[in-house]
């Protein structure tokens, strides 16, 4: 088996940062000052924005790769190169066989056209011939359940109806390499997950697919293969999971400098907070955890002066308002008698029934004889739960941010059935 | 899920190098917009659509214009300022060169905007870029073929009479298009580099429209310069050819016309070389 696409040596430039409307006065001064900067002999800086550099991989055909990294990474560009919409500044990219791009899919879609007008005109835009069009006209319209509004103008669809037509008619066109991008931001969780075994499905007739997502668990249900980028580099190629693994270990890293930096702005008179780490029970300091693991969480502290019965609460958070749950030595008891100097307090979280995102850990330390707090209530540090074995069925595969966090062992009934 | 489609293996499939540096030859460039045809024509069948929804006179909007301009011409020009009518009625010498003139405004604005009309598409589909301002020509002509119908059932009224000459009208109007092709296509490339264009269009049509011989004959410009004028300006033979025709019921002047077709030829090949050497840098500005 041969390269469905492959990138040698890419370098893409973009040509203007800066002014999203430039103007040719903007153009002319932007001249005459580079073409000063030559007569004295300096060498203009090179124009615009770096968004890939020297990028080179290669996606086995039939293959399902995933492009990963964060914002600005470089991934929508690199998919644009794929698709011809976009060319490189240097190096090449070598692509076998038709290229089906889903870039931000749904925005092509004319809002003051019908959804059967734009089927076919759409349809035709993207290179569907009519008569394919003709033979899968109800399979789009089945898979993007609109068949009850097929005759209302798209203007007065939802966003996510619009989301839905898009995908439906671009995911049925018929080529060699599809390039989906963020396809799944939008949409309610359903057709996300319908989506993502779309995309199995294609994947399992032997297309090759390049997917990039934010949606990390999407990623890791379809993708075999994956390219972590960052600042337009390549990272490293490697399978999905591990691609997944180092990408995952530079959020933590960068969330940890973070909430550390965070830490170090927000000094308390009394009480320094040293060191915060989870960590397996008797064992090494980790990030990652599983669902109904037990997670040591350890505080180091330096108390300037002598400090009577200190009370630490830690509380855990998903990033969104409000504490998920509070472990506090005010409802528990246990605070030491007195402290002075370096101390260490240990909180075990048994079997944390938390399914698998970054969360956060808040802290604060309330002192009996000082008026308020010894420590604020403040993010500390984070910590990863990466898997959870019990998860199947389509909605897991697709698993968003709307979702719940907290797991609680349930178990379904269904009563009536023959 | 319907049919399953299985994917070609790799050994039948064309490899594409996708690079930057020089663009492809100009052969190869028609070939590629030869197969994207039938693209053109859902384009142009959009455009048509999206057009005339949510109008109440619909399809009226595309003789409204010639025909007001006509009542104003043939007031202002052909009441008090006595322009000839070169042997026909001026209602009938106007509207026979309003309705192709409204064709190219109609065609080059739409089209000189076509690619920013459709960044959407633009930025996330690839197809040869001139196919929405191919489209968008297409469109025009729809209002034209409609123009020409008008021009048809009024004759009688307008004082011009059946000629078999008129059956010149669609190899008149094939020209036309090209040159609005010609015209709108560096147009809406240098539209999506800098947006003055779109502003300086309207501007530059109504200046065009006075420099061809719309409200007055060919015939005002002096024989000896009226070739190089034609072949400056080639609307000027073109519309000169319809006005012979719709209103005189002659036959064009085949060497006049030969020099617009020569300067149309000219200006797509000029334009269509500078469209697509900017054409790499579309979905990256628009």
């Amino acid at each position: 088996m041969g390269y469905a696409v492959r990138f040698e040596d890419v370098t893409k430039r973009y040509p203007r940062g800066g002014p999203r409307y430039p103007s040719l006065r903007h153009e002319l001064a932007e001249g005459a000052r580079r073409l000063g900067q030559r007569l004295r002999g300096e060498r203009p800086e090179p124009r615009g924005i770096l968004a890939l550099d020297r990028v080179s991989f290669e996606v086995e055909e039939g293959e399902a790769f995933a492009i990963i990294g964060p914002n600005g990474a470089g991934k929508s560009t690199a998919l644009k190169l794929v698709s011809r919409i976009s060319y490189p500044t240097g190096g090449r990219v070598r692509v076998r066989g038709r290229v089906a791009a889903l870039i931000e899919v749904g925005s092509g879609v004319h809002p003051e056209l019908t959804a059967r007008e734009n089927i076919w005109l759409y349809g035709q835009i993207l290179g569907m011939p009519k008569a394919e069009i003709r033979r899968r006209f109800d399979d789009i319209v089945e898979f993007a359940e609109l068949g009850h509004v097929l005759d209302t103008p798209v203007k007065l669809y939802s966003s996510g109806m619009q989301l839905r037509l898009g995908f439906a008619i671009a995911s049925h066109l018929d080529p060699d390499v599809f390039v989906v991008d963020e396809a799944l931001a939008v949409g309610d969780a359903g057709f996300q997950a319908r989506c993502v075994e779309r995309m199995a499905t294609l994947v399992a007739e032997g297309r090759t697919l390049i997917f990039v997502s934010h949606n990390l668990s999407a990623v890791e249900a379809i993708c075999r293969q994956g390219l972590f980028l960052l600042d337009g580099r390549v990272k490293g190629v490697s399978g999905a999971g591990e691609a997944l693994q180092s990408y995952l270990n530079w959020v933590d890293a960068a969330h940890l400098a973070r909430t550390s930096e965070e830490v170090s702005l927000r000094p308390s008179r009394y009480l320094e907070l040293l060191a915060v780490g989870c960590h397996k029970p008797n064992d090494g300091e980790r990030y990652a955890f599983a669902t109904g693991e037990d997670i040591e969480v350890r505080l180091r502290f330096l108390a300037r002066r002598e400090l009577t019965r200190p009370y630490v609460s830690i509380g855990i958070t998903d990033g969104r308002p409000g504490t998920l749950a509070l472990c506090s030595m005010l409802v528990d008891g246990g605070a030491p008698e007195q402290i002075v100097g370096e101390v260490e307090f240990r909180c075990l979280l048994r079997g944390v029934p938390l399914l698998p995102r970054v969360y956060q850990l808040w802290c604060s330390v309330r002192g009996e004889q000082a008026f308020g707090d010894l420590f604020d209530w403040q993010p500390v540090g984070a910590f990863r739960i990466a898997t959870s074995p019990g998860l199947q069925g389509p909605a897991a595969m697709a698993h968003t941010a709307t979702d719940g966090p907290v797991h609680i062992p349930h178990v379904w009934e269904v009563q009536g059935c023959p | 899920m319907g049919i399953p489609n299985v994917a070609l293996p790799v050994s039948r499939r064309l490899e594409l190098v996708i690079e930057g540096g020089p663009r492809p030859r100009l052969g190869q460039a028609l070939r590629e917009l030869w197969s994207f045809r039938h693209t053109v024509l859902a384009f142009a069948e959009r455009d048509v659509r999206v057009k005339y929804k949510q109008t109440v006179l619909g399809v009226l909007w595309a003789v409204l214009q010639p025909l007001a301009f006509m009542v104003v011409f043939t007031v202002a020009f052909g009441r008090f300022a006595k322009v000839p009518g070169g042997g026909a009625p001026y209602p009938a010498f106007s509207l026979s060169a309003l309705v192709p003139w409204t064709f190219l405004q109609t065609a080059v604005t739409f089209g000189a905007n076509a690619l920013l009309m459709d960044s959407a598409i633009i930025r996330k589909v690839y197809l040869p870029r001139e196919v929405p301002v191919l489209g968008a020509v297409g469109a025009a002509a729809v209002d034209f073929i409609i123009g020409v119908a008008l021009f048809v059932v009024l004759a009688p009224v307008l004082g011009a009479r059946f000629s078999l000459a008129w059956l010149l009208v669609p190899v008149l109007g094939m020209l036309l298009a090209l040159l609005a092709a010609a015209v709108a296509l560096p147009l809406a490339a240098l539209n999506v580099y800098y947006r003055d264009f779109r502003y300086a269009l309207p501007f530059a049509l109504q200046l065009w429209l006075f420099a061809s011989p719309v409200v007055y004959p060919l015939s005002v410009v002096p024989a000896q310069w009226r070739g190089l004028y034609v072949v400056a300006n080639p609307a000027a033979g073109i519309l000169d050819a319809f006005r012979s025709v719709l209103a005189l019921g002659t036959t064009p002047d085949v060497g006049l016309l030969a020099a617009s077709l020569a300067g149309t030829v000219l200006l797509l090949w000029v334009g269509f070389r500078l469209f697509k050497s900017l054409e790499p840098g579309f979905a990256d500005l628009v």
